[in-house]
This record gives structure tokens, sequence and C-alpha cells, in this order.
């Protein structure tokens, strides 16, 4: 039997074990480890299993995935986000629809501490879904922002999916993290659009809410200014070298802990229970790479992503033909299995093909990180839409109808960010020559 | 006596996996501040050498000593939209299945991994600055990986009996 059809193989036996619900990690684990066995030999492939786990878990590098979750978590339990969503809140509210592009705002700022979707989805669906009923805003509308803004943090940096991409793609994490502020403010502004005209199109979804004075407006910026500070020092930090990305982790964790104890916003059971969310949290997301090490080693030695990217750059296509042909697989992908998961698996095999069509690796991640955004959102996997129908009781259709004009002014997004490079790559090409 | 011993097994791997998850956040806690008071000495001209190789035990401590809890948890991502459409027989027999699978592989990881640590003891391989030895992490991964083992056996145990009842 040939290596290639070894390897056709186990990709079939790899979606065979998702289907019967194996866990990811596992399931990439032992198809990798049966896959390396029969291509090698099973005795490699043992040492190669234990070698690979003990790596992932010992590794420096890593380590910055559950540091900035445990940052995230910190943020969400200390409570920045209602805070956060009050400023937006105090600026936006009177003017139809303001409320929800107070949300949008607010996410926005939130997603300087915190890198999880579906954190930011729970966290404004309990703030902002009730403030929205308050003032007659349609469901559609109020569920179909809060699942679409936790999005953002996908993108905006400290973003666990591109920290992940970039420990994978060995790229800077800190240049990963500066071209992805210009496309998510890029992608926040057409939030903001989009909610605009919805609500000139039918005035009935977003009335308009309480107008507030500008001493209420100012005295609310504090948080923001607090958050401000902490991402600067978090991204500058990282961006100029004063220290690693395990160590801008770190203090980011220590400085948010710190905002929240001085401002007494956290409690002794919220701490504890935001330390153990991000063990958790980082736990899976260690034991999906300790799997996808194991799988990449048997995609190594059959050399499948070198002969995926031969065939597909032997393609008399255009360059950006394959790229969107990528994009649709990450849509179709990201859409089924978990994203984290989808990114863990997928990032490995496409990378070399982008390195090899003679694309930036760093502008792929950010437009992956969009795609990434879009496929949370799709369903059937549309994990933001659960948690805000979950937590609102709102049925997931009203939640789905609610995030396809989103999806519409994302996808707009998608091709800018495609066909103009330098939206993603001018900063930092300016900030980090 | 029979039904009570596995509920008392059970009982005891519980209250392990949750120890070592304490453990965990420990380590994780303990990462930040040794890495933020290095970060602020290192910027006064007096860091402390042996931080990076400190972070790197604790990290796997961190993550390793999780992994039981996170499985009992149900924290770890599994694609199962597919299986809950189908009828409970074929559920039980795919979970039976999986959770069989899994005890399988972390056998395999934790059987290794312990071979790899005799490996590190016998060669004596150790950090450069506090000399700490190496194959304790390989040792405490391997020992996770067979308690997580046991909380999957466990999980197959409670599940057929919750089918019964």
């Amino acid at each position: 039997m040939s290596v290639e059809v070894i390897g056709i193989l186990i990709i079939i036996l790899l979606f065979v074990l998702f289907v019967m619900g194996l866990e990811i990690s596992l399931a990439m684990a032992l198809a990798g480890f049966i896959g390396y066995g029969v291509i090698v030999n099973f005795e490699a492939a043992f040492s190669i299993v234990a070698m690979d786990f003990y790596t992932v878990f010992s590794s420096y590098g890593f380590l910055v995935i559950p540091l900035f979750i445990l940052m995230g978590q910190i943020g969400t339990g200390g409570g920045i986000s209602k805070a956060l969503y009050d400023s937006g809140y105090r600026f936006l509210g009177h003017i139809p629809g303001g409320l929800a592009m107070g949300t949008v705002a607010a996410a926005t700022a939130f997603k300087a501490i915190c890198g999880s979707a579906t954190a930011t989805a729970a966290t404004f669906a309990t703030i902002a879904v009730p403030e929205m009923d308050r003032y007659g805003y349609r469901k559609v509308l109020s569920c179909g922002t809060v699942a679409t803004v936790g999005t953002l943090g996908c993108i905006l940096p400290p973003s666990v999916s591109l920290i992940i991409y970039a420990v994978l793609a060995d790229v800077s994490v800190g240049k990963l993290f500066l071209a992805g502020i210009v496309p998510g403010l890029l992608l926040a502004v057409s939030f903001v659009v989009t909610l605009y005209a919805w609500c000139k199109i039918d005035p009935t979804v977003g009335p308009r809410g309480e107008k507030s004075t500008w001493k209420e407006r100012f005295r609310s910026l504090t948080s923001v200014a607090w958050v401000l500070g902490v991402f600067i020092l978090v991204v500058g930090g990282l961006t100029m070298g004063f220290f690693s990305p395990t160590e801008a982790g770190s203090i980011g964790t220590f400085a948010v802990l710190a905002l929240v104890v001085i401002k007494r916003d956290i409690t002794w059971k919220r701490f504890m229970e935001s330390v153990m969310g991000s063990v958790r949290l980082g736990c899976m997301v260690l034991m999906l790479l300790a799997g996808a090490t194991v799988l990449g080693h048997f995609f190594a030695v059959t050399k499948m992503p070198f002969i995926i990217a031969d065939w597909l750059t032997g393609l008399h296509v255009h360059r950006s033909v394959v790229i969107i042909l990528i994009l649709i697989v990450f849509l179709i992908g990201g859409s089924f299995i978990e994203d984290m998961a989808f990114t863990i698996l997928s990032i490995p095999i496409f990378v070399p093909i982008i390195i090899k069509l003679g694309y930036d690796p760093i502008w792929f991640g950010v437009v992956f990180a969009v795609t990434a955004m879009m496929g949370i959102i799709l369903p059937p996997m549309a994990m933001t839409v659960f948690v805000v129908s979950g937590i609102t009781k709102v049925p997931i259709g009203t939640v789905y109808k609610g995030i396809y004009p989103f999806l519409l002014c994302m996808s707009v997004c998608l091709l800018i960010l495609v066909f103009f490079p330098e939206v993603s790559l001018w900063l930092p090409r300016i900030l980090m020559k | 006596m029979r039904s009570e011993s596995p509920g008392r097994v059970l009982g005891f791997v519980r209250r392990i996996s949750r120890l070592m998850f304490w453990i965990s956040c420990g380590a994780i806690l303990t990462i930040v501040f040794l890495t933020t008071v290095d970060v602020v000495s290192r910027r006064l001209g007096n860091p402390i050498d042996f931080t990076y190789e400190l972070v790197l035990y604790l990290g796997a401590i961190t993550i390793g000593f999780a992994i039981p809890q996170a499985t009992i948890d149900r924290a770890h991502v599994v694609m199962d939209f597919l299986t809950v459409q189908l009828p409970p027989g074929l559920q039980r027999a795919f979970n039976i299945t999986t959770r069989f699978l899994a005890i399988a592989m972390f056998g395999i990881i934790g059987w290794h991994t312990i071979k790899m640590g005799s490996y590190l003891h016998t060669t004596g391989q150790a950090s450069a600055i506090l000399n700490i030895p190496d194959y304790p992490v390989a040792y405490g991964i391997g020992f996770c990986c067979f308690i997580e083992c046991v909380v999957l056996f466990f999980d197959v145990l409670e599940g057929s009996r919750g089918q019964e009842q």
C-alpha cells in the first residue's frame, strides 16, 4: 500500500473517530499513532506519542495559552465587561440601535483582555440583552448582535486563536497581534454600520434608549482607561520586546487581577472559578495541541501537506482561487468541528501551502481568524449562538436570523482582507521593522 | 459489599482528581506571580535566573494534573452533534467503544511516558541552574494518564449503571 493511500485511509479513520464521539484530541493522537505505526513501525509510534505529549505539556511556548485564557477569565469574573457596556451605552444608547452599537463597542474593548468568543458572548448575553429588552429591542437584533460580537475575540489581540496560529505556523505572536488590530476594528465598525442600516430599514427592531449627560459619559470612561492601560501594557510590551508571549500572559493576568482586586470587583469564589475555568480550558487546548502534534508527525512522514501544496500550485489557476478554496474548506470545517480543534487540525496542513504560494503567513493568520469568526456563528456548530440561546432562552432559529446581516458584512470584510493584504500588514510593518 | 466497592473506588479517584486539579490551579498562579516578579526584577537589573526552568515544571503540572478533572467536568472537545441523533442503544455502544479507545490511548501514553521517565532517570538529565531532575515530570505525566484511565473506566461503569436504572 502506498504512503498516499495510507494517508487517505487515516484521514477517513480520523473522521470516523470524530463522528463516533471520541475526544478530538485523542482521535488525532490515535489516528496519527496508527498511521505512524503502519508507515514507520509501532515501536517508533509508541515513543513518538509519549514524546509528543511530554513535549507539549512541558513546553514554555505553549504555556502562553492557559495564561491568556486566565487573564480573560479573571476579567470576566471581575465584571469588567459590565463597566464597559455601561460606557458604550452612555455614549450610544440614545440613537436608534444604539444599545446594540454600545454592545459592539463594549465587546471590542472587552476583547483587550478576554480572548474567548464564547465567554464574550455569554457575558454580553447576560448584561446587554436584558437592557435591550427594557427598551423594546427585538430579540432577533439583540441576540444576533450578542452572538456575533463574541467572535471579535478571534481577531482582536490578545486572541487565543491568533496565539495558537502563531505557535503552529511559527510566526511572531507580536506581529500577528498587531496585524489583527486594524481588521478587528474594521469588523467592529462594519457591525455598527450594519446595525445602523438595519435600524434605518426597520426602526422597530432597535428603538432609541435614554440620553445620558456628558458628565455621566465621562465618568463611565474610567473602566475603559483601565482596560486600555492593560492592553497597551501587554501588546505594547510584547511588540517592543520587553517580554516574551508567555511573560506577557503572566503580566496581563497580574495586571487584570490587580485591577479587579483594587476595585474590589471580584470575590474569592469568582476568582477561584476563573482559575479553575482557565486550567480546564487550557488543558483542553493543550490536549488538542498534543493530539495534533502526533498527527502532524504522521503527516510529516507521509509528506501529505507538501503533496497537496505541489498539487495546488500545479493547478493553472490564479493563487487567489486557491486561497478562496482554502477559505471555503475552513468555513465548512469550522462550522462542523469546534473552531479551536479545527484550527489546530488544519493549520499545519495549510500553512506550508500558503508559504509555497508566496503569501505572508501573518496575513493568512488574520484572514484565517476572520474565517474562524464566521465558522463560529455558522450552523450546525455555532457555539456563540448556542451560548446566547441557552442564556436568553430565545429559540436558536431567532438567533440565527439575527446573525445573517452580520455574516454578510463579515464576508465583505473578509474579501477586503483577502484582496488588500496591506489592511492587516501595514501596522506590523510600521511598528515592527 | 460488591456494589459498594466500585463506589468507594470512584469516590477515591474523584478525590485524587480534585486534589490534582487544585495543585494545577496553584501551579498556574505560581507561574503568574513568579514570571511577573522576574520581569519586574529583570527591568531593575536583578533577574531571577531559575524562572524559566521552574515555569517549565509548573507548566507540566498545570496541564498534566488537570486532565482527569477536565474529563470529569466534560471539558474536552467532542463532535457529538451526530451521535445525539442516534437511537439510545447505538449511542451507548459508541460511548463504550470510544471510552475504551480513550483508555487504550491514555494507557499507551502513560506507559511510554513512564518508560521515558526511567530513561531520563538513568541518564541523569537535569535542569541547568537548579539541577532539578527531568524524570519526575515524565513520571508525573504518566501517573496522570493512569488516573485518567481509571476515571474513564468508571465513566463507562456509571454510564452502564445509569442506562440500567
